[in-house]
């Protein structure tokens, strides 16, 4: 009996290991074949996404997955390259002298399925996004044209009242609200894409699901869409201007473990790959890798009108928390140096009116990034009197932050620097993120971290979110001054005098504070040698590979 | 037996429904809605609302939600803007399921092998091996297993492709991976039942009649040591074909497990109803086969269940 059974074992093991032994060969194999063949077929980019694209359709589009991809098979009136406009669909175009209307001239070019690209599309685009009944979430970037928020909200219903109108095939009329210098920049979000009527119609709520249900008019053409898996763009043959296009294909691959997506640059199968923020610190003396601000600002909004904790409404207190905060410790601490230290609200690539960045034309600089313990409890004593609380224990601040492991890091070093510096009694409370955002509406929050990305290069996008009527300003802080100057940079046409009221209102928020600024974001990344003109930019888009190739 | 059967039935159905209406209030009681992010504004979400019928009471929207479940409708998926969860679940369960399946044949045959062989050779180092096997597969979670075979065979070996899955190479790592937790559990129960039943007078009856140890084995000791083995199966089954969220993150495999965790990072309410009625009724369905098997095996549950 033992025999027997000692005879099958061995057997099984030797099967077992035969196979193994089998499909390890084949596999070496097919192995060196794939990497033969990637280097005969060079101009082929790989790389991954984090996760599914959540839409393609041009104007339901809300994800950075989407608009890297609408970016290449789309193409709008105007293209944003490396942050300069560039001519699109639209050859050329004309702005009135008030700067509140648009006349755009649009080329010869085509759909995919061989149909001349018109104004109607764009103008058909355009009324769809804005249309209550699309219930697109990204409604909002079109509420600059003139009535684009009064139809959205279903204050009105006729649709030709919309400041977008097609004058004929060729020509597409814009009408503004106000003056927006940014506004040629905006025009290549993904939302403004141009639409096929017929299309929409004829697939229904089908309408851009897979590759075959829709047209392209950009410099690629979506090919393939595997759900869950990864999309296939080929260059577009039709494309007005292929000759600057040098890819042949792209593969954008789903590879939600970011861990995952690293192993595989590193095996030659990804091109480019971002390095996870939790193995920074195992990556950042790489000579290899590079570093980009990808936009975000990141704060603690203060609830001023937080119930039975009167110090939030003391603008002592909160001078207090700016100053008692050591920003450059605080991110080198909890980032290992990724973030960078910040101490106002506008990020510092956004454009200025002299030709420089703003943040460089316009300084403001009250809080010291390594901060200043002294100032900090000399403010805090001066809130106590004014409050007349004795202990400094006696005030309690609940910071609210998601709940991941990156976010819990960053909030235990700020309250570890306010206790420290302050002796205030400081908690810490992790939430779902999508209950931070619930309790940031409903403002139930004493001090909760969140931050902005951009929308458009111009200091407005981060300003206007603390006008008193703004539904972003859950502060419940309200300066008057503040609101004029917004209100006056809104409609004011002459650049400089418009950066003037922006300075002045930033000044008054950062003096005021309804918020502790904290960092600019950096993210790691690797890329191979002979990839070039990959553009990496803060808006819309973040990763613009149309025009890269390799040598 | 058809009564019993029918009962059975019955049952399952009545929990079916049960487990919806629980699901249905609970993902409402979660705090935050669906189209919550950081740009969106009142009137953007009062669009998206009315869109998605979440303007209506709460209980018109119950019986709607319960009349499309009748038709087999899931509704549309709240994040990926109008798919409908049916198509998001056809396009990856079946990924899921071939997984799934892959891992669990590899998983009951060798761990059926280990848990006889253990038995059979009780004390001995082959015994101590296969326990060592079952402790480690036990205690090991998938994320780890995971990352290291990925690690060891495909970045640094390069037997295997480290992830994607597009045909059988693909599936070697993620299937070992995923398999190792439930072979380690048959093989413990497989070893602790045979060692029961070797243990009884029928065995040594067997053995008196004059059987060959091969016969006995297969004929008296394996059919009823397996009885354990075939109820753990059922909701293991379950659990494994419709996806698991670990393994197919870790070898990006187009399966459905990352919906249980994305769907409620996202408060896709449609999308973890969906997910919550498929797994579900799986999981409802291989208790029911399992009972039904078991009624069918051993006469005493049939007369108890009555």
């Amino acid at each position: 009996m033992k025999k027997k059974l000692v005879s099958i074992l061995a057997l099984l093991m030797v099967i077992l290991m035969a196979g193994t032994a089998f499909v390890g060969c084949g596999s070496k194999n097919s192995a060196e074949k794939g990497n033969t063949e990637s280097a005969s077929k060079s101009q082929v980019l790989t790389f991954a996404q984090t996760a599914e694209i959540p839409s393609l359709d041009p104007q339901l589009m809300n994800s950075m997955q989407s608009a890297e991809v609408a970016n290449a098979i789309f193409e709008g009136l105007v293209r944003l390259h490396d942050g300069k406009v560039q001519p699109g669909m639209a050859e050329k175009w004309d702005i009135s002298s008030d700067g509140k209307t648009y006349t755009f001239h649009l080329r010869d070019a085509k759909w995919s399925d061989g149909q001349p690209v018109t104004a109607y599309n764009f103008e058909y685009g355009i009324r769809r996004l804005l249309n209550p009944k699309t219930s697109s979430p990204y409604a909002f970037a079109g509420y600059c044209i003139l009535n684009g928020y009064e139809y959205n909200s279903g204050k009105i219903t006729d649709v030709n009242q919309l400041g977008v109108k097609a004058i004929d095939e060729k020509t597409l009329e814009i009408k503004l609200t106000n003056p927006a210098a940014y506004f040629l920049g905006y025009l290549s979000l993904a939302c403004f894409m141009p639409t096929r009527e017929d299309i929409v119609e004829k697939y229904g709520n089908n309408f851009a699901l897979e590759a075959e249900n829709n047209v392209y008019n950009g410099p690629f053409i979506l090919k393939e869409w595997k759900h869950e898996s990864g999309v296939t763009l080929e260059k577009n043959p039709d494309y007005w201007n292929k000759d600057a296009i040098k890819l042949d294909k792209v593969n954008i691959l789903q590879i939600t473990d970011p861990n995952t997506a690293l192993s595989m640059y590193e095996n030659g199968e990804l091109d480019f790959v971002s390095i996870p923020n939790a193995l920074w610190d195992k990556y950042k003396d790489n000579p290899k890798v590079k570093l980009i601000m990808n936009g975000a600002v990141d704060w603690l909004r203060l609830n001023l009108n937080a119930p039975g904790k009167p110090w939030l409404a003391n603008e002592d207190f909160r001078k207090a928390l700016n100053y008692a905060i050591n920003r450059e410790e605080y991110v080198n601490t909890a980032t290992k140096g990724l973030y960078l230290p910040y101490t106002r609200l506008v990020l510092p690539m956004v454009a200025g009116a002299k030709g420089g960045k703003y943040t460089e034309e316009c300084p403001i600089d009250i809080y010291p990034k390594t901060g200043d313990a002294a100032k900090a409890k000399e403010y805090l004593a001066k809130a106590m009197s004014a409050l007349n609380i004795k202990d400094p224990k006696d005030i309690t601040l609940e910071l609210k932050f998601s709940d991941s492991a990156a976010d819990k890091a960053l909030a235990e070093v700020l309250q570890d620097q306010l206790t420290r510096n302050l002796g205030i009694a400081v908690t810490i409370k992790l939430v779902t993120y999508k209950q931070k955002l619930a309790d940031d509406t409903a403002k139930q929050y004493d001090a909760v971290y969140n931050g902005w990305m951009p929308d458009y290069d111009d200091p407005m996008t981060y300003l206007e979110l603390f006008e008193s009527n703004n539904s972003q300003n859950s502060t419940g802080w309200s300066n008057a001054e503040f609101d004029k100057l917004i209100e006056a940079a809104r409609t004011e046409a002459d650049a400089v005098k418009r950066q003037q009221y922006f300075w002045d209102a930033e000044k008054i928020l950062v003096e005021e504070c309804p918020f502790v600024p904290l960092q600019c974001r950096q993210v790691g990344y690797l890329e191979k040698d002979n990839l070039k003109g990959m553009s990496r930019y803060f808006i819309g888009s973040d990763l613009d590979f149309v025009f890269a190739y390799f040598e | 037996m058809g009564r019993y059967i029918l009962k059975r039935f019955i049952i399952s159905l009545f929990t079916v429904l049960v487990l919806v209406t629980t699901v249905f209030i609970l993902v409402r009681l979660m705090p935050g809605d669906p189209f919550t992010s950081e740009k969106m504004t009142p009137e953007i979400k009062a669009n998206m609302m009315a869109y998605y019928g979440f303007d209506k009471p709460l209980y018109v929207q119950y019986f709607h939600y319960i009349g499309n479940l009748l038709r087999g409708d899931l509704g549309l998926s709240l994040k990926y803007s109008n798919r409908s969860v049916n198509t998001i679940l056809a396009q990856t369960f079946p990924v899921s399921a071939d997984l799934g399946i892959r891992s669990i044949v590899l998983a009951t045959i060798l761990g059926l092998f280990l848990g006889i062989m253990a038995a059979l050779n009780n004390g001995k180092f082959f015994d101590y091996f296969c326990v060592f096997i079952a402790i480690v597969g036990v205690s090991v979670p998938d994320f780890i297993n995971g990352s290291l075979l990925q690690y060891i065979f495909g970045l640094k070996l390069k037997m295997f492709p480290i992830a994607r899955w597009e045909g059988f190479r693909y599936t070697v790592l993620p299937v070992f991976a995923l398999s190792l937790y439930t072979l380690a559990v048959i093989t413990r129960t497989m070893r602790a039942s045979m060692l029961e039943v070797i243990n009884q007078d029928y065995i040594m009856t067997a053995q008196a009649k004059g059987l060959s140890s091969w016969q006995i084995i297969t004929r008296h000791q394996l059919r009823n040591a397996i009885l354990p083995v075939v109820t753990i199966l059922g909701p293991i089954t379950a659990g494994i074909l419709t996806g698991t969220f670990v393994i197919e993150q870790i070898y990006a495999i187009p399966g459905m497990g990352r919906f249980y965790v994305s769907g409620i990072n996202d408060l896709d309410y449609s999308m973890i109803l969906g997910m919550t009625v498929f797994y579900g009724v799986f999981l409802v369905a291989a208790n029911f086969i399992v009972d039904v098997i078991y009624g069918l095996v051993d006469p005493r549950i049939r007369i108890s269940g009555k």
